[in-house]
């Protein structure tokens, strides 16, 4: 009985020993104590973030246009007349809900990445939803944000089965502290959910390279559908990854925080976007307890550096 | 770090204490309700409300009138509810425990009422306090009178019992002694026996006295006060039944008079009787609650309590008082189990529809209002409507669905159809959206997962709730719902891990 019961359950000991966060633990110590309410607004509305981005020299994929009101959702083809291709996502979404990407017109014809044809009267449609609060995080009326494609580097193209990875970083008091990769599979339906069936890659904080990759809480060593090998991971520009992480500290002041960042394969790093509430997930991926490393900052890690020399502080471990 | 902690442990601190004061006035407001309002810890208990009128007849001859009546004690057993008196044109008072009426100037036959409420006292227990009596003055008999006397007693002593017992049972042995025979009165009235009796155990130094009861029977009309003898035996009175000796107080019997004073006295009048009459009505513990305040002398606290509203109201409020309890589970299955619902209190809310429809055939509806919804709303997929139209449409699907169901439940008997009426409709109508939308997002797993953990937690609510006693006790003892208050509060600093996560973490440790 106690044998069946420890090979599927920890005991609470083993995880606060492990420094496991749980959620009621995030929630009472860590964000209701870092992240005040009235900086949440910040974060969850994405055109605020990307014109607070642009102030602190964060690149965020440019911004072509909003779109506020069902009446003005016919200005939409003379907004992407100039870009070949865009993406359209909901304001306020959450995990990737309403985003639609267009990889090239003609104005009439609109294909996404993956060759689905779409006509001018489903853009329609889809705007129309995301306005009326369909993809929103509570269901209340929404923006929609037109933005330029990122022109995503061709680094990872092995390691997703489709769809672009991104990388999650968690920066706690401005230090990045942990990150991963989400690869989506054919079993997680091209979506990048780790509870769907997509590969988590925990990536060395100081390197950007693998650490452990895991998918469905087991540990994997090459992804299910493309075969490659998911221990080669190396994230190029890494130290520009968590400049970014780093920044959104001082852009937020959220003291805990998940940042989205991308690769494009021109202009480097680029934050997608920002999360106040980020999920526990990043610990399976990387098989370790992240209340430990919060622990950690708060105990050896200065207060009061800029955020180039937090990242260096990372990069370098302790220095005397 | 340290400060941090210190802070959680006060905060912490604090509301643990706020429990346990709520914990400590939850138990003192039920001590007090249940002694003095009579609440009982279990739902459905009846009491005894007993009518007993007195009707007492005269003819007045022009004087001015008084008069008294001996009315019910408070006792053990009974306790009075409401007394209400017919006289008109006659000044009323209490006084002494007895009936005090005065008139002047009237003239001919007299009716007067005396009706008094009395209800069984088993859950509130009265105090009938008895001091010690003085000893019997000593009758005061001739030589010859005491030898009988003597005599009898000695042949009492062949009776089993006590003293009183053998001397009730020696007058009333047939064919009677005839030393007992000749100390009888001429009289031989059941008073009359009974003073004698009386008498002969004062002149053993035994205090004694007469009392008049009723015996509360059902229906009964016109009958007289029974006689029985109290007496002071081993430190107590005892009461002995005039005609077998038999001891203790009869079941279902009230004394309404004790001592040497008279049932009835009246001034100013002639030929009067006094008949009594009882009659029994059946009564819930709690809607005599407000008239037991009354007595604990504390109405004002009782007129604001929830329990002086009227009863549709009370059922409303019943209904309520269930609510933080149902809060309190799925708060713990939120947090401390990490069970993910569909809506915060949305599996509240079917638990509640369970409890209106019985368990088996309200799963069974909620399946059937599921499918159907799901498939009708698989269909809206289809159409492309933007969110509150479509929202709206669902609404209107599930209402059709339920009307169906309804119709088809009275046509075929079927308790289960019919009770599609329970359930909320705008809570199914989101279940499907939002199944739909995780349906089409997540897979049919994920969605049929999310549905059957929020069926889960609504079946543990269900579980709770479902208990009559325990919506009895959150209602009757309301208090109780501030201790929930508080647990819920705590269980917002419990920064422990979830059940689920010792399983979804399992995997992080060796």
């Amino acid at each position: 009985m106690f044998k069946w019961l420890s090979k599927y359950f920890a005991s609470p000991k083993a995880l606060r020993e492990a420094g496991i966060m749980g959620m009621n633990n995030r929630n009472f110590k860590i964000i209701s104590k870092h992240n005040r309410r009235c900086l949440y607004p910040l974060v969850d509305d994405k055109v605020q973030t990307k014109k607070l981005a642009q102030q602190f020299g964060i690149t965020t994929p440019r911004l072509i246009g909003t779109i506020e009101y069902q009446h003005e959702v016919g200005k939409l083809l003379d907004l992407v007349k100039d870009w070949p291709a865009f993406v359209i996502k909901p304001s306020h979404g959450s995990g990737g809900k309403g985003v639609l990407v267009i990889a090239a017109h003609d104005g009439h014809v609109f294909v996404t990445p993956s060759g689905k044809q779409l006509l001018y009267k489903d853009l329609y449609q889809h705007i129309s939803n995301t306005l009326s609060g369909l993809y929103s995080l509570g269901g209340q009326y929404d923006t929609a944000v037109i933005e330029e494609m990122v022109n995503f580097s061709h680094i990872f193209d092995d390691y997703s089965y489709q769809g672009i990875p991104d990388v999650r970083l968690i920066v706690y008091k401005g230090y990045p502290v942990m990150a991963m990769t989400r690869l989506a599979t054919a079993a997680s339906g091209g979506r990048a959910n780790l509870h769907q069936g997509a590969v988590g890659v925990g990536l060395d904080i100081k390197t950007g390279k693998t650490l452990k990759a895991v998918m469905r809480n087991k540990p994997i060593s090459h992804h299910p559908d493309t075969g490659a090998d998911l221990s080669k991971i190396e994230v190029p520009f890494w130290r520009e990854h968590l400049l970014i992480g780093a920044k959104a500290f001082e852009m937020t002041g959220l003291g805990y925080l998940g940042a989205d960042i991308v690769l494009d394969a021109n202009k480097g790093p680029m934050m997608l976007e920002l999360n106040a509430r980020p999920g526990l997930a990043v610990q399976i991926a990387n098989g370790l307890g992240l209340y430990k490393a919060l622990k950690r900052v708060d105990k050896y890690y200065p207060k009061n550096l800029a955020p180039e020399e937090r990242v260096d502080f990372v990069l370098n471990g302790r220095k005397k | 770090m340290l400060y941090r902690l210190k802070k959680l442990v006060t905060i912490r601190f604090i509301l643990t204490l706020f429990l346990l004061a709520s914990v400590v006035y939850a138990g003192y407001a039920m001590y007090y309700k249940i002694n003095y309002w009579g609440f009982s810890l279990f739902p459905k208990t009846k009491t005894n409300v007993w009518t007993v009128e007195a009707d007492v007849s005269f003819e007045a001859d022009g004087n001015p009138i008084k008069i008294s009546l001996a009315t019910p004690k408070s006792s053990n057993e009974y306790k009075v509810l409401d007394q209400d008196i017919v006289a008109p044109g006659y000044a009323s008072k209490i006084e002494n425990g007895r009936l005090i009426l005065e008139a002047d100037g009237k003239e001919g036959i007299q009716n007067v009422y005396y009706r008094i409420l009395l209800f069984d006292n088993e859950a509130a227990k009265g105090k009938v306090t008895a001091p010690t009596p003085p000893a019997p003055e000593a009758p005061v008999w001739e030589e010859k009178q005491k030898a009988v006397a003597d005599e009898i007693i000695a042949l009492a002593k062949t009776q089993p019992g006590d003293l009183p017992q053998q001397i009730i049972r020696i007058f009333n042995q047939t064919p009677p002694e005839p030393t007992v025979t000749a100390f009888m009165p001429l009289k031989k009235t059941p008073k009359d026996v009974a003073e004698i009796i009386s008498s002969l155990l004062a002149y053993k130094k035994i205090p004694s006295r007469l009392a008049r009861g009723i015996k509360l029977v059902e229906d009964k009309q016109s009958f007289a006060p029974d006689l029985m003898l109290e007496a002071y035996v081993d430190g107590r009175w005892k009461l002995y039944n005039l005609s077998t000796g038999q001891i203790g107080l009869p079941k279902d019997f009230v004394i309404i008079q004790r001592g040497g004073t008279s049932l009835l006295d009246i001034e100013g009048g002639t030929d009067s009787v006094v008949k009594f009459s009882v009659l029994k009505s059946v009564t819930s513990s709690f809607s005599l609650a407000g008239k037991r305040a009354k007595l604990a002398n504390d109405k004002d606290a009782f007129d604001y309590s929830i329990y002086n509203l009227p009863v549709n109201q009370q059922n409303n409020l019943k209904w309520l008082m269930i609510f933080p309890l149902a809060i309190l589970v799925i708060a713990v299955i939120r947090n401390f189990v990490g069970l993910s619902t569909m809506g915060t209190f949305t599996p509240m809310l079917l638990a509640m529809a369970l409890v209106k429809t019985g368990l088996i055939p309200g799963i069974v509806c909620f399946a059937i209002i599921m499918v159907v919804g799901l498939l009708i709303r698989a269909l809206f997929t289809r159409l492309n409507l933007l969110l509150v139209p479509r929202i709206s449409a669902v609404v209107i699907c599930v209402i059709l669905i339920i009307q169906l169901m309804t119709i088809i439940g009275y046509r075929f008997d079927s308790s289960i159809a019919s009770s599609a009426t329970f359930f909320p409709i705008i809570i199914m109508a989101w279940i499907i959206e939002r199944a739909s939308i995780t349906w089409e997002e997540e897979g049919a797993f994920n969605s049929c997962r999310e549905i059957i953990f929020s069926l889960i937690a609504a079946l543990a609510t269900y579980a709770v709730i479902c208990n009559e006693t325990i919506r009895y006790i959150m209602f009757a003892f309301n208090e109780l719902n501030l201790v929930v208050l508080f647990l819920v509060m705590l269980l917002g600093t419990y920064t422990g891990y979830r059940l689920t996560e010792l399983k979804r973490f399992r995997p992080l440790v060796k």
